[in-house]
């Protein structure tokens, strides 16, 4: 039925991934978020430094510049800034012109990727990154993409907090017990966060992971799947196989960034307690890049919808309930920035 | 037709990791997760139940720090008459489990330049994360903090580093608050929270009339008096379940959703807690909002409303 989702808003008090953290180096590197400019680089003492990226002095990004120690040179004007963005050093004169300076931005480091608190600075430290430290933890395997989505953020939170379409959309992909009906959905909330799961008649595995695993491609397994809205910026998800010697889990990070109202930056990673090594890595990378490739182009095609003839009244199903919930949090995480 | 979805808050037996007399007739325990994780996380002006038996669940803000994840905070006044829930958290002692669900936010704290918090009593609980907050982010901030005495208000001590930012009240001292120099003229700008005593909210209440709209967070624990001898059935429809219901007049949405088998969150079950705020699709006909949390605008909105007390004159389609 209606929903009250038509709004493109987003909270800005929130940590955002902006990078891979192996991505970040003594390079810059330029980015955007949240409607603003960004520029990250590695200092001296190996932490990201977070700044805007342009230059105080022309509209010129400091993204094309280069970093010298600590600061980031402006590549036109020579305007040197510090890692607080303040401006440290100009090449036509001994004064530093008063005042100039960037914003700055915390960065906090966490699972391989670097996150960015691009809000109300005093609540940064106040409200910490969600852990995510299975994707650092050696007894987990991950790998992953990231690019930008041209959907509204709401869109992959949409698509995130529900996946009875991954059996419609990528059939070969989808573990089997997807193709059945969807057993109740059970889904918990707290002020902020949003978790559900089902807990899925026996199933076969799919053929492609009993074949990594050697396993059975037709003995039934008793499957879970796992899903939490953790904050605004990052989704974990899981499934798990209960085989009679453990389970197989895998575990889905969704670290998704607006980019603007039309556009959002998605880093994905896919981390596994089983079939360990490259082979297994290199059959399934391409599966289940193809899969959120698919995904890529279906919430694109949903957002050219929605530009052309605008949000609609979605009819919301049973299935919707964690969505809806999700929906809930954003709009008041928006209403409370005032 | 596929299952209903179950929906649920977070619940989890906590141990009382110190339990300490805040004041006069004021205890004050910290919670934490027995095995030492993390509890989920939370903004200033939420809640959590504590749930002390079986029909024994009452509503206490959340009193510490939010970057603190390892505790909960709560301050719980024995009050006189007590339907038995202070006098209940009142024998719990350090070392002891209690069951906690939530957290909920239903006085969550609007970003602003200028804040004034009016506490009374044991009001003051939401404020002291909100100050904690106001205070980091720079915001010209005071807060007005009455009481009977100053041996039976709480938290003087975490007050008394926030300077003259803070005003104390102790009646047999300074007598009552003064609403009207505090209120009288209307500031643009300046958020007012508040917490207390049904007529301390009251009164506070009838003076930000002249004040802009949304000027005014304030948070009741007690239900508002509510006339039900009028009370007629009505047609509910449940759009996303695909079901239509009467609610008979002696029957609430939410005991109806309930008996037809419709997964519904509740808590307080007299309109104070917010936990049931469910999104309404169509109404024809009025919506009688009954509850103690919907300001005047979002009433007038109908976009949402408290299913376990307020109720319809016609029709009712509600997204469930």
């Amino acid at each position: 039925m209606r929903g009250r989702g038509d709004t493109a808003g987003y909270p800005r008090n929130a940590w955002y991934a902006l990078a891979a953290a192996d991505e970040i180096g003594a390079e810059p590197y330029g980015t955007r978020a949240l409607d603003r400019p960004v520029v990250l680089f590695r200092a001296t003492d190996g932490t990201v430094v977070a700044l805007g990226d342009r230059d105080a002095h022309r509209p010129y990004p400091l993204s094309l510049g280069r970093v010298e120690g600590d600061t980031i040179v402006s590549g036109y004007s020579g305007f040197a800034y510090d890692r607080t963005g303040a401006c440290v050093r100009v090449p036509s004169q001994e004064q530093v012109p008063y005042g100039a300076r960037v914003p700055s931005y915390p960065v906090r480091e966490e699972g391989g990727l670097v996150w960015v608190w691009l809000g109300e600075r005093s609540l940064a430290e106040r409200r910490l990154p969600a852990p995510t430290p299975w994707l650092t933890d050696p007894a987990w395997e991950t790998f992953g993409g990231q690019w930008e989505t041209a959907a509204n953020i709401r869109l992959l939170q949409d698509n995130f907090g529900d996946i009875t379409h991954v059996a419609v959309v990528d059939p070969v992909l989808a573990p089997p017990a997807l193709s059945g009906v969807a057993p109740v959905l059970e889904v918990e909330l707290t002020e902020t966060t949003v978790s559900f799961h089902r807990d899925w008649p026996a199933a076969p595995v799919p053929g492609w992971q009993a074949e990594l695993t050697g396993g059975s491609a037709t003995e039934a397994y008793p499957q879970r799947e796992e899903g939490a809205f953790l904050s605004p910026g990052l989704w974990a998800d899981r499934w798990d196989v209960v085989l009679p010697d453990g389970t197989q889990t895998f575990r889905f990070t969704h670290a998704i960034t607006p980019v603007d109202a039309r556009h959002t930056r998605h880093l994905w990673r896919v981390s596994r307690n089983f079939a360990p090594g490259e082979h297994a890595t290199a059959t399934m990378r391409p599966m289940f890049e193809s899969y959120y490739r698919k995904v890529r182009e279906i919430l694109e095609t949903m957002q050219q919808v929605i530009d052309r003839d605008g949000y609609g009244e979605d009819v919301n199903v049973a299935a919707d309930l964690a969505v809806l919930q999700v929906r809930r949090i954003m709009r008041r995480w928006v209403a409370d920035e005032g | 037709m596929t299952t209903q979805p179950i929906v649920r808050e977070f619940e989890a037996d906590l141990r009382v990791v110190e339990a300490n007399s805040g004041a006069t007739d004021v205890v004050v325990l910290d919670l934490a997760a027995p095995d030492g994780t993390d509890l989920p996380p939370w903004t200033p002006g939420a809640h959590v139940d504590l749930v002390l038996g079986d029909d024994l669940v009452r509503q206490y803000s959340l009193a510490g720090s939010p970057a603190d994840r390892g505790r909960w905070r709560v301050g719980v006044l024995r009050t006189p008459d007590s339907r038995g829930g202070s006098k209940a958290v009142h024998e719990i002692a350090a070392g002891d489990t209690v069951r906690v669900r939530g957290p909920r936010n239903h006085f969550p704290m609007v970003a602003s330049p200028r804040y004034l918090f009016i506490a009374g009593g044991i009001g003051i609980t939401p404020m002291l994360p909100m100050i904690e907050e106001a205070e980091a982010a720079g915001a010209d901030w005071r807060l007005v903090y009455g009481g009977r005495s100053r041996s039976s208000m709480a938290f003087l001590d975490e007050l008394s580093a926030y300077g003259d930012k803070v005003t104390l009240v102790p009646q047999d001292e300074a007598g009552m608050l003064d609403l009207d120099g505090l209120l009288g003229t209307p500031e643009p700008g300046t958020l007012v929270y508040t917490c207390g005593p049904t007529g301390l909210l009251d009164a506070i209440e009838q003076r930000c009339e002249a004040w802009p709209s949304g000027s005014l967070h304030l948070e009741r624990f007690a239900a508002k008096a509510v006339d039900s001898s009028g009370d007629e059935e009505f047609e509910l429809v449940l759009a996303r379940s695909g079901l239509t219901l009467t609610v008979p007049a002696d029957k609430s949405v939410y005991d109806v959703c309930k008996a037809a088998g419709v997964s519904v969150v509740g808590s307080c079950l007299e309109g104070v807690c917010g936990t049931c705020e469910t999104e309404i699709v169509e109404v024809d006909g009025d919506v009688d909002h009954r509850d103690s949390l919907l300001n005047d605008d979002e009433k007038e909105a109908n976009d949402a409303m408290m299913i376990c007390v307020s109720r319809c004159s016609g029709r009712l389609t509600l997204d469930l």
